[in-house]
C-alpha cells in the first residue's frame, strides 16, 4: 500500500499535477497583487473606467499567462488547446446568442466613450450615476438610491443622454402669461429675476423668447443657465423665483378660460341678480 | 479720505483682534456685515449683507459687549487664546469684468485700466489660526468664459467702471484695485468688451490707508484673435503709500502663457 502511494507520489504526472497548481496557485496571487499595484500606481493619473479597465487587463492577463504554463506542464499543447477553444467559442457564441451580443456591446460602449464611470445618463426613463461599465450590463444607482443593471445590449440600440457631459446647462421654464400683459415688461420683470439669482449664469445671457398664441395665454420660453452641479436647486429656484416676482407686479398667470356662447340665433342665458336680504326675508 | 478709510485704533481690519468671553468682534466692510461672537468654546458667527450701491465706502470694526443673537453657524474651538484674524483673499475664481461703457483699443495702443474685484475674508480663530470659514464680501453671479458652450471656463461676472485715471477711483474697502496694461499689437481694433482677470493668480496686498491693492497684470494681444499672453508683475504695487503682502496667489502663476483674456461671444 505505502508502495503504491510512494511511487504515485514519486511519480511524473503527481509532479506535473502538483507543479501545475502551485502554478496557477501562485498565478491567482501576481495577478492579484498586480492588479491591485496598478489601481494605486495609476489611481491619480487615469479616469475611473481607464483604470478599471487596466486594472481587470493585467489581472486577466497574468492569470492567463500562468494558466497556460500549468497546461503545457500537465503536457497540453497550446495550439490543440487554442483550437478547441475557437471551436467551443463557436459552439457557444451560437448557443448564447444574447450574452456574446452583450459582450461585443460591452466592447463598443468602452471604446464609444460616450460615458464614464460617475456620468449621470438617462436611458428611456431611467435617470442614474454609471457605478461601472461590465462585460455584460451597465450598473447605474438612481437618485433615490435604487441599482439598477442595464444590459449593454439595450444601451447600445436606445438613445442615451449623458446628462454631465458639459460643465453648463439650460433651464428652459415654459410659461403663459394673460393676453393683457405688455410682453415687455415682463422681460424686464425676468431678467430681474435672473440678475438677483447668484448661481443663474450672466453670460451665456438668459433669454424670453416668445413662442406663441395660447388658448388662454400669451406662451413664453425663459432659458436660464447654471452649473451642472447646481442645476436641480437651481430650477426650483428659478420657477419660484419667478412665480413671486409675476406676483409681485401684478402680471397674470391665467388657468385655461372658456367662454360659452350659446349661438347668434339664441338669446342670452337669463341672469337675474337677486338681492340676498330678500331672499334671507322671505324665509 | 484716509480718515473714512482708518478704523479704530489706526490699525488696519485684518489685523487680529482680542475677542474675550461674552464679547463679538463686528466689521462692516462695503456690503457686509460679520458678527463672530466668543462664547467658550465655541464662535458664534452672523453673517448680513446690504446691496452694494448703498454701501460702498462703509469701513468699521469693533469689539463690543454681547454675542451675535440670532447666528447663523458655531465652530468649537477650545483654544484659550481669543483671537480673531480676518486675511483677505482674492476670489477662487477669474472674474469677467464688462465695462460699463465698452472700450475700444486700436491696434499699436495700450491702456492701463483700474479694475476692482471683491475680496473674501478668511476667518482666522486661535493660536496657530484655524481657517473657520470664507466668506465672500459681496456675492457674484457666476458666469461661463469661452468660446462655445462646450469649451471655457466657470468664472465669476463683475461689472465695473473700468477707469482710467486712478485719481478717479472711488472709496470701496472690499474691493482690491487691480492695475491693467493692454497692449493692442495686432493692426485690427481690440473691443473691450469682457475682459477675463485671472485674480486667483495675483497676492493681495493693502496699504496703510486700508486700501487693497494686487499686482500689476499685463497683457499682450500679438495675433488678430482674442487669445492674450498673460503676466504678472513680480514687485509689489505702488498706491504712493506704505503696502504689506496679504495673501500669496491661490493658483500656481508659473502655469500662466497664452490664455484667452478677452471675449466678444454669445451674440454680443
Amino acid at each position: 500500500m505505502s508502495d503504491t502511494l510512494h511511487s504515485l507520489i514519486t511519480s511524473e504526472t503527481f509532479l506535473s499535477i502538483m507543479r501545475a497548481v502551485v502554478m496557477v496557485g501562485a498565478g491567482l496571487l501576481l495577478a492579484s497583487l498586480g492588479g491591485r499595484l496598478t489601481q494605486r500606481l495609476l489611481s491619480k493619473r487615469l479616469a475611473p473606467q481607464t483604470l478599471q479597465l487596466t486594472r481587470r487587463a493585467v489581472f486577466y492577463g497574468v492569470l492567463a499567462l500562468f494558466i497556460a504554463s500549468a497546461m503545457r506542464e500537465l503536457g497540453f499543447s497550446l495550439a490543440v488547446i487554442m483550437g478547441a477553444a475557437g471551436i467551443l467559442t463557436v459552439a457557444i457564441g451560437f448557443a448564447s446568442q444574447t450574452t456574446a451580443s452583450n459582450l461585443i456591446s460591452g466592447l463598443f460602449l468602452i471604446g464609444e466613450r460616450s460615458f464614464e464611470i460617475g456620468d449621470f445618463i438617462q436611458v428611456g426613463e431611467t435617470t442614474g450615476e454609471v457605478l461601472s461599465i461590465d462585460a455584460l450590463s451597465v450598473k447605474l444607482r438612481t437618485l433615490n438610491n435604487v441599482f439598477i443593471r442595464i444590459p449593454n445590449e439595450t444601451l447600445i440600440k436606445s438613445e442615451v443622454i449623458t446628462i454631465t457631459r458639459y460643465p453648463i446647462r439650460r433651464y428652459d421654464l415654459m410659461l403663459g402669461v394673460a393676453y393683457k400683459e405688455d410682453l415687455d415688461h415682463v422681460r424686464e420683470v425676468l431678467m430681474d429675476v435672473a440678475e438677483h439669482i447668484p448661481a443663474c449664469l450672466d453670460e451665456p445671457e438668459p433669454i424670453m423668447y416668445f413662442l406663441g398664441f395660447g388658448e388662454s395665454e400669451l406662451q413664453i420660453q425663459f432659458s436660464v443657465w447654471s452649473r451642472r452641479e447646481d442645476f436641480l436647486k437651481f430650477r426650483s429656484t428659478v420657477a419660484t423665483a419667478v412665480k413671486r416676482a409675476l406676483d409681485d407686479a401684478g402680471i397674470e398667470i391665467p388657468f385655461p378660460h372658456r367662454s360659452l356662447y350659446a349661438g347668434e340665433a339664441t338669446r342670452p342665458f337669463p341672469v337675474t341678480v337677486v338681492d340676498p336680504a330678500e331672499t334671507q326675508s322671505s324665509d | 479720505m484716509s480718515t473714512a478709510r482708518k478704523t479704530a485704533g489706526d490699525q488696519p481690519w485684518w489685523q487680529a483682534r482680542a475677542v474675550p468671553e461674552g464679547r463679538t468682534l463686528h466689521l462692516t466692510l462695503g456690503p457686509l456685515d460679520l458678527a463672530i461672537g466668543r462664547s467658550r468654546p465655541t464662535w458664534l458667527i452672523r453673517i448680513g449683507r446690504q446691496p452694494e450701491a448703498d454701501s460702498e465706502a462703509r469701513l468699521k470694526s469693533r469689539v463690543a459687549r454681547g454675542l451675535p443673537e440670532p447666528y447663523d453657524e458655531r465652530f468649537v474651538q477650545a483654544d484659550e487664546t481669543d483671537t480673531i484674524r480676518l486675511e483677505p483673499v482674492l476670489a477662487d475664481r477669474s472674474i469677467v469684468i464688462r465695462p460699463r461703457q465698452p472700450i475700444h483699443l486700436p491696434g499699436h495702443e495700450e491702456i492701463t485700466l483700474y479694475l476692482s474685484t471683491p475680496v473674501y475674508l478668511r476667518i482666522l480663530a486661535g493660536s496657530p489660526p484655524v481657517l473657520l470659514r470664507e466668506v465672500p464680501s459681496l456675492v457674484l453671479s457666476d458666469t461661463w468664459f469661452g468660446p462655445s458652450t462646450q469649451e471655457g471656463e466657470l468664472c465669476y461676472a463683475g461689472r465695473t467702471q473700468a477707469r482710467h485715471r486712478i485719481e478717479e477711483l472711488p472709496l470701496r474697502p472690499h474691493r482690491a484695485i487691480t492695475p491693467l496694461l493692454i497692449r493692442n499689437r495686432a493692426d485690427t481694433i481690440l473691443p473691450l468688451e469682457k475682459i477675463s482677470l485671472p485674480v486667483p493668480m495675483l497676492s493681495l496686498y493693502g496699504a496703510a490707508d486700508a486700501s487693497l491693492w494686487t499686482q500689476r497684470v499685463t497683457l499682450v494681444r500679438e495675433g488678430n484673435s482674442d487669445l492674450a499672453k498673460v503676466s504678472v508683475d513680480a514687485k509689489a504695487p505702488d498706491p504712493g503709500v506704505p503696502i504689506e503682502k496679504l495673501a500669496g496667489p491661490r493658483k500656481d502663476p508659473s502655469r500662466f502663457g497664452l490664455v484667452r483674456a478677452f471675449s466678444v461671444l454669445f451674440g454680443s
